[in-house]
Parts: C-alpha cells; structure tokens; sequence
C-alpha cells in the first residue's frame, strides 16, 4: 500500500500549535502583504516579515467631529498602547522631510493640503522604524472620502477604526471651552478636564477656530464627509458614543481596540464547561452538541459507560463504584484520554464537564496533552442552584422528569406520584457545592483566558453568550 | 742517619719517646776486599749479636748502671754486699717454706713427668739454628700459625685383619636381603609409577585431544553464533529505520494534510479580507466615483455658473435700460418742474421710484434664486434702489471670481 494512500492518524498536537501561534492569521497576514507590496525577493520580504513579528501591533483610525475628544482619547491610547501619533499637524510640522516643508508652505498660505501630498507625507511617516515596530494611531485623518479611497489603495489599513459620534449642541458647547497647552499640545477643557497643576494652568492657551460659527461650519463639513467615509471600513469599525466622561469612552476605546476580529481560521473546539452542580453544564453541552455537532463527553456518563460495557477498565473502576468512593485520577484519566483522543473527537471536537474538580485533575489533563482551548465558568448563585435542584421530580411510571417551578406537571395524578432523587436533596446538594467553589478559585488559576458566564439566565441567553466566547478570538494580552 | 719522626700523637709530659725510620743496618762486612780510600771508616768487626756484651739482655727498667767513674763507691760497695747477704737469705727462707711433695717411698724414686699436651726434650745443650732473615716487601704480617709442635716420639699402630672380628658373608646375608629387596621393592615402586605416570600421561593427551576437538566445535558454534547475533541486530536495525522512516514519512504526510487543509481556507480569506480594506476595488465603480462624478459635477457647476452668468448680464442690461429710463423722466419731470412748479413731481418721482424699485426687485428675486449656487452664502439686503445696484453689481463680480 502506498504510504501517501493510507489512512494517517493526525497527531493532536498538530491542530493545537496552529491555534495556541495563530498560524493561520499569520499566514494571512503575510500573504496580505506580499500582495500588497508585491518584492522582488519573496522568500528574504518573507524572513524580514516574519522577524518583524509586528501583527498584533495597534493600527488604529480615531475618527470623530471636532471637540468630541480624537486628541485626547488618541493621545491616552497611545500612552497606554506605546504607539505612535500621527495627526496632520505632526506630518506637516516635521521638519526632517522635504515634503512636510512643503506642506507646511501650503499651510500657512491657508490652504488645504492636496491629497497626494498628505499620503505621501503618511507613507513617509509609516515606513518609520517606529510606525513599523510600535504600531500607530491616526488621529483625524482620512477626512474626506478620497484620502480614505487613496490610503486605501496606498495599502495603508487599519484593523481598528474607532469612531466618536455626540449630538451637535453637546459638541459646541464642549468646544467652547477648549484649551491647549502650548508646549506639548495637550488639549485641556474648562469643566470637563481641568488640569490639576497650576503652571499648566497658567500656560493654557485659547485655541483658534472654538467659537460657536467656526464650530458649526466645521460639524457640517464633518457630516458630510464621515457619512462617505464609514462605509469603506465596514467590518472594523465601532461607533463610541462620546457623551460621556473621558475615562468611560477611553476605556471603552481600550477594550474594543484590544480585541481582535474573528478570523477565518479552522478551529476545532475543545471545551470545558466547570460551574457548581446545578449550573446547568449537562444543558449547556448537549445544545452545542446538537448545534455544532461536537461530542459531548460527561466524565460521570463515561465512567458508567465503562463499567456497564464490562471493559478491563470497567472492572477496575467497579469496586469504587460499589464502595461509592471516589475513582481514582488516573483510571479517570486513562478513561477520558482513550475517549477524547478517538477520531470523531480530534475531528469534530468536543465538550467535557465534570472534570477536572481539583488541580490535581487539571495538571493531570495537561499532561495528557488534552488541554482544553475555551474554558467557561459558569457563576450562579447558591440559591439559584437550590431552587433548580431541589425541585427536580420523576415519574416512576412514565419516566418523565419534571420540575415543580420550570416544568410543572400537568395533572395532579402525576404530581401525587412524582419522586425525588436522593442525591437532589439540600444537604446534598450543598456539600458538593461546598465541595466545588473550594477549588473553583485554584482551577480559575490554573486555567488562562478562563470566561465567565452567568448562569443564572434563561439557558438559551446563558448558550448566546458560550458561542459568542467560543466564537470571538480569546484575547490577546497588550504587552506594555 | 738516624731520622726523627715528629711525635704527633698526645701524651702526657714527661715520658720519652723515639721512633726512627727503619734504616738498614750496617753491613758489618765490607763490600769489597780492596777497597782504596777508605781509611775513614773505622774497620767493624765481625761479630755475633748474640755473644755480644753490649747488647743488654734481661729487663731494661732496672739496669745495672755503672757508675761514671771505674771507682766503686765504698758506701756503694758495703751496700751492695749487704743488698747480696739479704737476698741469700731471703732465698734460703723461702725454701724452707716451700711446700715440696713428700719424699718418696723406700725402693722408690721420684720422677717428673711432663703433663702436658706434648711431651717436650729437655735438653741443657741449646739448640742453635742458623737463620737467615728477609724482609718481604712490606707483606702483611700473616697471622701466626697455631702452634702446633713437632712430633717426638714413635707412632704405634695397631691393625684388626680380616675374619677376625666377625664372617663377613654371614652376617651380610640378612642385611644384604634387606637391603636387596628394599631396593628391588623400591624399584619396582618406582617402576610402576613410571607406568602409572605413562598411563597417566595417556590419558591426559587422549583427554586432551578430544578436549581440543570439542574446543574446535565450540568455537565454530560461537562464531556462528555470533555471525546470527550480527546478523540479526543489522536486520533489527534495518528494521527499526525503516520503521522510523515509515514513522517520519507518515508525520510528513500527515502534516502536509493538516496543512493543506488548515490552508485550505487561506486565499479566498485573503482576498476577502483585501476586499474588505479597500485594496481590492471593483475598477469601473472605482472609476465613476473618482473620475466620472467629479467631472459631472463640475460640468453642473459650470453650466449653473454660466446660467447665473447669463441671468446677471441680463439683470445688468435691464439696469442699464432702467437707469437711462430713470435719468431721462428725471430729467423729463426736472424741465415740467420748472415750468409748473408742484407737489406732484414728488409724488410723480416716488411713483417712477417705486416703479423702478418694483422692476428691479422683480428681476433681483429672480437672480436671488440663482445666487443660491453662489458659494458665498451671503443673503442679500436693500434698502435703497443704489444699495441694491451696488449690491448686484458686488454678486456679479463676486460671481466673475469662479474659474468656469
């Protein structure tokens, strides 16, 4: 048989490494470039590129009317992301390059910068050692729908544009009370960011162009132009309302600038679902089962499968359940890996509650090699659980199962027969909850990128927000 | 010559010592019977040391020193002679007291008999030797010889002859048996041990032999043995890089599967995504938008420029008309005023005012509408029929300011 037609095993280890080192957007992103600048030497633009290792740098667009607070929000982001700063007033007021020279001729004759010259200034200023390595923020630049097509096609694009939207009457009023320190150009306002030092005070200088006539002009000028400009960045763009205190726009800003976009990469997804008893984690694994077709493993489940199939492994984990003690970790792990290593599960997937309960049992999944890549937390409260689990009923004739507050039964006949399980008592159910949140916080460490959930909503909100985790890129630590 | 050493050795003062080199002696007889010249020499006599009278004999340390004068001493003498009396009679005491054996018995005599190991000849005659003396060249001194003297006497021997003890043949026999057969039966002992020692050595060489030829046998099988080992560790190893190699090809293999197919997706997201950022463009849309529209605009721009062009010359011409009108009824009403002098010209001059001013509000209204494409904005104002001929005439020349 020859050796490229039989049937090869893939080792799991080789869809983990494209995950855990992004390979895909990697890859992605080199092609990208090797279109775009289209080298003479593919292989050594391929080397520098990749030695660069600048993708996850910032690369942002601060857009917004004037006095909605682009300088401000641009030059905090910058401070936070270690970027650098690029406004018209820095491209033209450079004094080291020929073309902001004669930029600035154009300017101070009051004219409008051409638009070829300001893309060339800006291509100028990115091909910066520092724009390559640190990233950059774009503040107020494209303002007209052509710079934004000419910095397009130029293959200059962001991954984030970040858009200040307030009403009109807020903007000019907030304007008029404009300030600038002269000697960093930091902007100042009179009640909303005053500042604290009394020689910045002192220093403060009323900028050009802040009365109420100017402003209008400039906010029509703006709407003009920013209805033109949003559709070119459909898919990266996010729209922060900018009435609201700096802080919350800056910090919203932040979060949204720091998290990455969905990508097309394959992703096999390799859940675990840990919450107290009576989170709803069977509920939850069974409808992405359902959904995304991926196999749902439940240790618990498994274990009885074991012994119930009367395996050489069943008959080890027998006695433990005959003595109701706990199976020991390794038979558990030996189980589990034999299930989770099998074809359908590398293929499709899966989804496992109910281990690990302690650290132990993590570190023990680790050294299997069946790290797990989404890790959901689900958080409800105690008496939540009491009342889910408390009230949980069967019918000894019909088998149906039913719950005396989400599932009542229909007639009294069947109420009058209904049972509870024994281990759905309260007591019960509160030793293992005990039993739980006592490793809950070292198994929240132990795992990176843990998200949490509530779950005390209803299950079908609760599986909106585990797709939306499952589905959204974890996100990246910004190194400062 | 007599030669001095110097005394080197310590010792106590007062004693004498003299020590001379050896010096040979004078040869008492001439050398020669003739001799010529050699009256200094005193003639030495011949003579015998042993007779001679100077030599002094007996002890040295209480010599009999002649006094220098021939004389004797009369005290000397008398003291001399007493010294003798005393001696004498000291002697006889002595020999009174002397314990002598008892006198033999009757018939008996006393001999003496030497009883020492070697009976000695006395004899009064002394025995004289001549002897001859020569030094050896400064031999050492052999140790002397024991002293051993000679014989005297008659040696006496006595002889046992054969047969006159014991029968030789007799007394032989038993001993003679035992001794024959000790050394047959020893004979034989060592006889059969030579045999046993052959049969022995037999033996060993046959068991040799075969020991050797086993030998032989067992290291043929080894080396095949060790030929098989070799040969299967080589087929093992064989085996286990072609496994190895196996293994390797088939992670290739599956590795540029996963690849290929995690990579699957990769063009069409790339292309999509540069689709996104607006490097990819559709080139006709691309083109209206920069090309086609603008020249549209400008093509509006133009034609409402020249339509607002038109309409002010004409607004200018009917001005001019209007104004010549006015100057000639002014003029016309300035004459009637002369003749007949009245309020009516006022009211007359109002009327044509206001007509005036209607006329040209009309055609301003209708030039307003088209000043909306004037890029200044300004809303205009009149109050009086001059202000408003100023003022069309600033939007007219405001509006030659556009480039058509």
């Amino acid at each position: 048989m020859d050796a490229t037609t039989a049937p090869h095993r893939i080792p799991v280890e080789m869809p983990r490494y494209g995950e855990h080192h992004h390979i895909f957007e990697m890859m992605q992103i080199m092609l990208q470039e090797l279109l775009i600048h289209q080298p003479k030497e593919p292989i050594q633009f391929m080397l520098e590129h990749l030695e660069r290792d600048n993708d996850m740098v910032p690369r942002i667009f601060i857009l917004g009317p004037p006095a909605s607070g682009k300088t401000t929000i641009a030059m905090w982001l910058c401070k936070h992301l270690n970027a650098s700063l690029i406004t018209a007033e820095n491209l033209i007021w450079n004094k080291l390059s020929g073309l902001a020279i004669k930029a600035l001729q154009i300017y101070e004759k009051e004219e409008a910068i051409p638009d070829f010259l300001l893309l060339k200034l800006l291509l100028e200023r990115m091909s910066k050692e520092e724009c390559i390595s640190k990233g950059w923020i774009l503040d107020g630049i494209p303002e007209t729908r052509e710079q934004a097509l000419m910095i397009q096609t130029s293959g200059i694009s962001p991954r984030h544009v970040v858009v200040l939207t307030a009403p009109d009457t807020v903007l000019i009023e907030r304007n008029l009370g404009k300030r600038i320190d002269p000697s960093n150009g930091e902007v100042y306002h009179t009640t909303f960011d005053w500042p604290s030092e009394p020689e910045v005070q002192n220093r403060l200088k009323v900028p050009l162009g802040i009365s109420e006539e100017e402003t209008v002009k400039r906010l029509m000028e703006y709407h003009r132009n920013i209805t033109r400009i949003l559709p070119s960045y459909p898919k990266i763009l996010k729209i922060i309302s900018s009435d609201q205190p700096c802080v919350d726009v800056f910090y919203q800003a932040l979060t949204y600038v720091q998290s990455q976009h969905r990508s097309n990469a394959p992703f096999t997804p390799k859940i675990l679902l840990c919450g107290p008893t009576g989170s709803g984690k069977s509920l939850q694994a069974a409808l992405l089962a359902q959904k995304y077709g991926i196999i749902n493993v439940c240790c618990g489940q498994l274990l009885k499968e074991c012994v119930a199939s009367n395996s050489r492994i069943g008959e080890l984990i027998q006695p433990y359940f005959q003595k109701k003690m706990q199976v020991p970790d390794q038979i558990i792990i030996k189980v589990l890996s034999s299930r989770l290593k099998k074809q359908d599960c590398i293929c499709y997937g899966w989804v496992l509650h109910g281990f690990p309960q302690d650290l132990d049992q993590a570190t023990l999944l680790n050294s299997a090699g069946l790290m797990p890549n989404r890790v959901f937390f689900l958080n409800v409260p105690y008496d939540s659980v009491i009342e889910r689990l408390t009230l949980r009923r069967t019918d000894p004739t019909t088998g149906e199962r039913y719950h005396l507050m989400y599932k009542p039964p229909p007639t009294m006949e069947i109420q009058e027969r209904l049972m509870q399980h024994p281990g759905d008592t309260e007591e019960k159910v509160k030793v293992k909850i005990d039993f739980f949140y006592r490793n809950s916080s070292l198994l929240e460490d132990f795992f990176d990128n843990v998200i949490y959930v509530n779950g005390d909503q209803d299950p079908y909100t609760v599986f909106e927000y585990i797709e939306s985790g499952i589905i959204m890129p974890l996100p990246t630590k910004v190194s400062q | 010559m007599t030669s001095t050493i110097a005394d080197s050795s310590p010792r106590p003062p007062g004693t004498y010592t003299f020590a001379s080199r050896p010096r040979p002696l004078n040869c008492q007889r001439r050398r020669y019977r003739d001799y010529y010249g050699s009256s200094d020499e005193e003639p030495i006599r011949y003579g015998n040391i042993m007779y001679d009278r100077r030599v002094i004999r007996g002890n040295t340390y209480a010599l009999h020193t002649y006094p220098p004068t021939s004389q004797p001493d009369p005290v000397e003498l008398q003291r001399q002679q007493e010294a003798k009396r005393k001696a004498l009679a000291r002697k006889r005491a002595r020999e009174h007291l002397r314990p002598r054996s008892p006198e033999p018995v009757e018939g008996r005599k006393h001999a003496d008999v030497q009883t020492e190991l070697y009976l000695e000849e006395l004899a009064d005659r002394i025995i004289e030797v001549d002897m001859e003396c020569q030094t050896d060249a400064f031999l050492d001194r052999p140790p002397s010889p024991l002293f051993i003297p000679a014989k005297t006497g008659r040696d006496v021997a006595t002889q046992i002859l054969e047969g006159e003890l014991f029968d030789f043949d007799i007394e032989v026999k038993p001993m003679l048996e035992v001794l024959v057969g000790k050394t047959i039966e020893q004979s034989l002992l060592e006889v059969m041990e030579e045999e046993e020692l052959a049969e022995l050595q037999m033996q060993q060489q046959q068991f040799e032999e075969l020991r050797n030829l086993e030998l032989a046998e067992v290291q043929r099988l080894e080396e095949q043995e060790r030929r098989h080992q070799e040969e299967k560790e080589h087929r093992r190893q064989q085996q286990l890089e072609v496994l190895h190699k196996q293994n390797e090809t088939s992670k290739k293999i599956a590795a540029r599967a996963y690849a290929k197919m995690y990579l699957a997706d990769l063009l069409p997201s790339v292309f999509s995504n540069l689709r996104d950022k607006g490097y990819f463009y559709d080139p006709v849309e691309r083109d209206i938008e920069v090309g086609f529209l603008p020249w549209l605009m400008h093509e509006v721009d133009k034609t409402i420029e020249y339509n607002m062009l038109g309409r002010i010359v004409l607004d200018m011409l009917i001005r001019e008309v209007v104004e010549t009108r006015l100057n000639m009824f002014e003029q016309l009403g300035a004459k009637q005023s002369e003749v007949l002098p009245d309020e009516n010209d006022k009211e007359r001059e109002e009327s044509l005012t206001t007509g005036a001013e209607q006329f040209i509000e009309g055609s301003q209204r209708s030039s307003q509408r088209d000043s909306q494409w004037d890029s200044q904005g300004g809303s205009l104002r009149y109050d009086s029929l001059d202000s408003a001929f100023t003022n069309q005439r600033e939007s007219f020349e405001r509006g030659a300011s556009f480039d058509p």
